[in-house]
């Protein structure tokens, strides 16, 4: 067979669209081995296109024992060596290195960021025998068919081995700090109680719970104060306006009485009154942290959830790359076919004619760039399938959010005039929008309410229709969300756009913290209080965010990946020589948190039956077998039991029955599919099922009984 | 020695009766403590009530306060 141009990609759906956008016909051949798919296309010289499915290369202890610590010694090995959840990654590198036997050319095609770089160079260099020495590099930022054609025909010459080195710094940083410190945990914690648990920290996740921890001290040793405020009304032509009082807080009752008591039924005259227009830019355009914000906001959505949402609406080419940092939008991006292309759209043809009317489309930029990919950006491509409501909403917040960057600036006007009422002075204040500009493209997606007052002159008089004293508290400070604990991270400058929602979801599976306005558990607090006592320089926000710089240096080609990985090293050396040393003092410090944290995953929820004790997982030693049983029945007071699988893992997963609202377990047994399960004997689904079953079993194979005749 | 709270160890260095969080806690009310005898002229004990009562107290604050409250009765 002729020798072909061996495409990598990073995943499947990357893979497809690119063997399609480079087919002559558009229809590539695909083909299957091992369940590996790969595409031959058909051009002047025939190109295949293979994925990968994402990392295929991890980083590995070279010797030793699993639990050792300190651990300085690594190397890069194929993932299912290393993880028993990669066993299948195994085919995709046996089917890529035949693939690149027959290969004279290698193109990268991973996605143009770090992880991509990273995931295409040890592919080339471990399954392609070096060949990250002589491959070519396709950089885009969208899918669409011109754009991977124009990437295709103006490759650059070699990989960008600066970002190669910049990622592989990341990676061994990372798993030094995190295999180091999450295993002198674990065996600290061993050693105290005997048992397993996996406790783990690193580089970004230890600042990061650091932060949860502040917040949870402030928020748990809070004690409010009592101040007051006035709340008034005033009449204007038989129609009542709330007033501010000239002070927000009173610090005493008395004040605030006093001033309730000289107002009272008397009557003000309007002093002065100032007229304010301000003009609103618009929005910037989004780049992954604000978008995974204002998701959370508007939808609820967790920013692991939008940034898997936005991977999807990229693989399918309706969107531009999500993991960028940039608020840019440059001319090159084709403003105008964008906006052509989403013109063909009822829901936007109203909008983006308007914006197609203009002289020249200029959009408002943020101060944020990323020297790889613009913000995040529409295509202009229609779906070609019925998107699911989460992926509808999201495109629609990023294709309003870029329209609004052409948007005109709004223009609002505010009103504030100042009455007095015997010595004392209130405002009547009202807004108005006068020029909507940019916001009749975002406002499904805005909150403003406008006040409208009524025609007022300086000099005339009103009367004070209503004044009261309200007793109010200090509040303490909120609880951070996975949206506001995100725009945290990056305003302090740890982890990365990609990393940053995974490291939270982490913090949940560890049990570390719990519920989406997050509280941290007790072992959250007893692992943050070690590591600040024992290792308090690896959970400094300084130190990570020094060696994000230095990785950033790397990228730019301003430092060596060696003299960081040293420099990293000696930082932890005598952290782990102390926790070492304090290993019995750490395990007894984290033993009864654990504790807590295993009694609390035993729990299944409230008995049904008494209403007070609590539904757990119970080990019988005399039967060996395990059950549901309530707490109560230690009291003598509560006898019910439920019978649970045998076998497998089987756990609380805190979410209840729909059809009959019992609480809910995860059942998972070694080579099955995993379930839910509801224990409630009466649950009407169950009795559905059963009477399916009966029905399945009564019938004969041909017969045409209805279920209905039978039962 | 276990915090009158809870079944962590007391804090040592200065010497206390509460673990580290409910010692922050103690320090929190006494702190603020000033702030409402100067808005309402209140005693410690009504205080302690009324904090203890307060549904924006923070758990660990408001277990120091019950506890003052039950070791004083």
């Amino acid at each position: 067979m002729e020798k072909y141009t061996l495409i990598i990609t990073e995943k499947p759906d990357a893979a497809q669209r690119i063997a399609e956008a480079l087919d002559h016909k558009g229809k590539p051949e695909r083909h299957e081995d091992r369940r590996v798919p790969y595409f031959k296309v058909d051009r002047d010289k025939p190109v295949v296109v293979v994925p990968a499915l994402g990392h295929l290369y991890t980083i590995v202890q070279e010797h030793g024992k699993r639990s050792d610590y300190p651990v300085f010694n690594f190397k890069w090995a194929p993932r299912h060596q290393a993880e028993k959840k990669a066993k299948h990654t195994e085919a995709w590198i046996q089917v890529i290195s035949k693939l690149a036997e027959g290969a004279d050319k290698f193109i990268d095609a991973c996605d143009y960021d770090i992880e991509g770089a990273l995931i295409g160079y040890t592919i080339l260099k471990h399954a392609c025998g070096n060949k990250d020495q002589t491959a070519t590099r396709m950089k885009y930022s969208t899918l669409t068919k011109e754009e991977l054609e124009k990437s295709y025909t103006q490759q650059m010459p070699s990989l960008d081995f600066a970002m190669i080195e910049a990622g592989k710094t990341r990676h061994e940083i990372d798993w030094l700090y995190g295999i180091n410190l999450s295993r002198a945990l674990t065996t600290a914690a061993k050693r105290a109680s005997g048992r397993y648990t996996t406790l783990s920290t690193g580089r970004v996740q230890g600042p990061t719970l650091k932060f949860l921890v502040t917040r949870e001290h402030s928020i748990n040793t809070f004690v409010p104060t009592p101040y007051w405020s006035i709340a008034a009304q005033i009449e204007i032509r038989g129609t009542n306006y709330p007033v501010d009082y000239q002070k927000r807080t009173l610090e005493t009752k008395a004040a605030a009485d006093t001033v309730v008591e000289a107002c009272s039924g008397k009557t003000g005259v309007i002093k002065n009154i100032e007229q304010k227009t301000t003009q609103i830019p618009p929005p910037v355009p989004f780049d992954l942290g604000s978008l995974q914000s204002e998701a959370y906001s508007l939808f609820g959505y967790t920013p692991r959830r939008t940034g898997q949402i936005a991977e999807q609406l990229y693989l399918e080419a309706l969107i531009s790359y999500p993991r960028t940092s940039s608020q840019k939008l440059p001319a090159a991006i084709n403003h105008k076919t964008i906006l052509n292309g989403l013109n063909n759209e009822a829901t936007y043809r109203t909008l983006t004619s308007e914006l197609l009317q203009k002289e020249s489309l200029k959009p408002r930029e943020g101060l944020k760039e990323d020297p790889a990919h613009p913000a995040i950006h529409p295509t202009g491509n229609r779906p070609t399938r019925m998107l699911e409501e989460a992926e509808r909403r999201i495109r629609d917040l990023i294709i309003r959010r870029f329209l609004a960057a052409f948007g005109d600036p709004a223009t609002k006007q505010s009103i504030k005039a100042t009455i007095n009422v015997n010595g004392h002075v209130f405002y009547l204040r009202g807004r108005q929008i006068l020029k909507e500009g940019w916001i009749k493209f975002y406002k499904p997606y805005l909150r403003s309410e406008e006040v409208l007052l009524p025609p007022v002159k300086e000099g005339e008089t009103v009367k004070l229709a209503k004044i009261s004293r309200v007793d109010r508290f200090t509040t303490p400070p909120p609880r951070y969300n996975p949206g506001s604990l995100l725009q945290r991270m990056e305003q302090e400058g740890i982890g990365t756009k990609a990393t940053r929602a995974d490291t939270i979801e982490t913090l949940y599976k560890r049990r570390y913290i719990a519920e989406e306005r997050m509280t941290v558990t007790d072992l959250g607090l007893d692992v943050t209080k070690v590591l600040h006592k024992h290792a308090s320089s690896v959970i400094s926000v300084k130190l990570t965010r020094d060696l994000e710089e230095k990785m950033e240096q790397i990228r730019e080609n301003m430092e060596k990946r060696e003299n960081v990985l040293a420099e990293a090293i000696e930082r932890l050396k005598p952290v782990l020589a102390e926790m070492k040393q304090q290993e019995k003092t750490i395990g007894e410090a984290l033993s009864e948190a654990i504790k807590k944290a295993q009694m609390q995953e035993r729990i299944v929820g409230t008995c049904p039956t008494c209403h007070t004790g609590k539904l757990m997982i119970i080990f019988s030693r005399t039967t060996k077998k395990r059950f549901i049983g309530c707490t109560n029945y230690f009291q003598k007071t509560c006898k019910t039991s439920f019978p649970l699988p045998q076998r497998g893992t089987v756990k609380p997963i805190g979410r209840s029955c729909r059809a009959c609202g019992w609480p809910l377990l995860f059942v998972h047994m070694a080579g099955r599919h995993a379930w839910n399960l509801c224990f409630n004997p009466a649950c009407p689904k169950k009795e559905e099922r059963r009477k399916r079953v009966a029905m399945q079993c009564l019938q004969p194979p041909g017969s045409n009984t209805t279920a209905e005749q039978l039962l | 020695m276990q915090c009158s709270v809870c079944s962590r160890q007391v804090r040592t260095q200065p010497l206390s009766s509460y673990c580290e969080l409910h010692q922050k806690a103690y320090e929190s009310l006494q702190k603020k403590f000033q702030i409402w005898k100067k808005a309402s002229n209140i005693e410690w004990k009504n205080y302690l009530q009324d904090v203890a009562r307060n549904p924006l107290t923070g758990i660990w604050a408001r277990e120091v306060a019950e506890n003052i409250l039950s070791e004083e009765h």
